[in-house]
């Protein structure tokens, strides 16, 4: 029984840095990934054509190989990260590049209508998207947005490759030091199901009030 | 010619390629034993998912939230060293086929789910009141229209599998990412190494991705 108090108590500190590294990487993910959208709806054909090898990069090769390229990669050139930020860096570039595909679909999704409508109340190319089609792309990639992060909690273990001390990597050293290992991955999927369950209903749930509400006006 | 373009590098490249392709084979091997895998666990649970007997819909959905709402990464420790301490023994690349296979699969039975449902009923009733057979309606109106609908996010979930056998790495699959490890702790340049890695993953990929995207172009104008 004291074995499980102690795996639970060291989880829990675990817990913290999952959740950390989660948020850090979607602030970085969702800011970044927004701004590249917005930028390419702005900008000449060249400034475009730079993003979207940026997000093809990152969509075509594996999360865990970006994140080694940013741990290992960069420090052995002198830009030694620490796991943490490392970890926060390469999560939050990869998911930048889900948040542009998101975003800039959303974007797309606004009627052109708005657009015109807002020129032709006097409002500038800028003002229009800052007042007029943002808050309405917002609605509509709310809840990919969420899915995303539902993603992102779970791509969180993938930190543990290179060594920042959540979940999946202190289940590991807690598998070497007690060989409970079915007992811990158990106990370690129960979280992440745990911290993930209410985002997965969050999302599901604004899937289906945006989507009805569309389907009102339409 | 590549001493002068990659300095140090360009005389380690050739040494290490051969290594480094030997690791996509597995890489590419992993991915198809465990896309196969997904397909029949993903049909298997749409059906029953789908079907009117409670006792196959709740167990195939919570099935289906449990998958989704755990790291693949934790699925594959408990598949490959969990399941040890009951008895279980796979080796690893047999524990990856598992862990992916059954992971993805949850993945693909909303795809299949969604694909079956979208083909209006009326279709089917309009083949019969033309006369059609059953089979003849499956062949020639119903499944073209699933596969329209189900193709492109199929393909979707193969490309971010492939990328995904990455993590078999971790519990020493001899993938790809593995023999990079191993030839960075044998010639210290991770940085070159993990991106030739990177551009490997991406040459095998990017093609994958730009033919989606054909079809989808070409299937669903909508989405344009």
């Amino acid at each position: 029984m004291e074995t499980y108090a102690y795996i639970l108590r060291t989880l829990a500190h675990a817990c913290v840095w999952t959740v950390t590294v989660t948020i850090a990487a979607f602030v970085i993910a969702f800011v970044l990934g927004s701004i590249l959208a917005i930028i390419t709806t702005l900008s000449s054909r060249a400034v475009r054509y730079l993003i979207y090898a940026y997000v093809e990069i990152f969509r075509n090769t594996p999360v865990l190989v970006q994140l080694f390229i940013i741990y290992f990669g960069l420090g052995q050139i002198g830009f030694k990260l620490s796991p943490y930020s490392a970890a926060a860096l390469g999560l939050g570039m990869n998911g930048s590049a889900t948040v542009f595909e998101i975003v800039r679909s959303s974007l797309k999704a606004v009627d052109r209508g708005q657009y015109e409508a807002a020129a032709a109340i006097g409002m500038t190319r800028i003002q229009s998207i800052r007042y007029v089609i943002i808050p309405q792309a917002l609605r509509i990639a709310l809840p990919s947005v969420g899915n995303y992060a539902v993603g992102l909690v779970k791509d969180t273990s993938l930190a543990s490759a290179v060594a920042v001390p959540e979940l999946a990597f202190r289940a590991r050293n807690l598998v070497g030091e007690t060989y409970l290992s079915t007992q811990i991955y158990l106990i370690v999927a129960a979280i992440y199901f745990v911290l993930s369950l209410p985002l997965m209903r969050l999302a599901s749930r604004l899937e289906m009030k945006l989507s009805s509400g569309r389907h009102k006006n339409a | 010619m590549l001493e002068g373009l990659l300095g140090a590098y360009g005389s380690v490249l050739p040494l290490i390629l051969p290594d480094l392709l030997g690791g996509v084979l597995g890489t590419l091997r992993l991915a198809c034993l465990a896309f196969a895998l997904a397909l029949v666990v993903g049909l298997a649970l749409a059906l029953a998912k789908l079907s009117d007997n409670r006792a196959l819909r709740t167990p195939a959905s919570i099935y289906i939230e449990i998958i989704r709402g755990t790291p693949a990464l934790v699925q594959l420790f408990l598949v490959y060293y969990g399941l040890l301490s009951i008895g279980v023994k796979f080796n690893a690349f047999e524990a990856a086929v598992i862990g992916l296979g059954f992971n993805v699969g949850a993945y693909v039975a909303e795809i299949f789910r969604a694909g079956i449902l979208a083909v209006d009923v009326g279709q089917r009733e309009a083949c019969y009141a033309i006369g059609m057979t059953r089979l003849k309606a499956m062949r020639y109106v119903v499944l073209p229209q699933a596969v329209r609908t189900v193709l492109p996010p199929l393909a979707t979930t193969g490309i971010s599998l492939l990328k995904d056998t990455s993590i078999a790495a971790l519990i020493s699959v001899p993938d790809l990412l593995l023999r990079a490890r191993d030839l960075t702790s044998e010639y210290f340049m991770p940085l070159e190494i993990f991106i030739t890695v990177g551009i490997i993953y991406f040459l095998i990929c990017f093609p994958l991705s730009i033919i989606v995207r054909a079809m989808e172009w070409k299937w669903h104008p909508e989405t344009r």
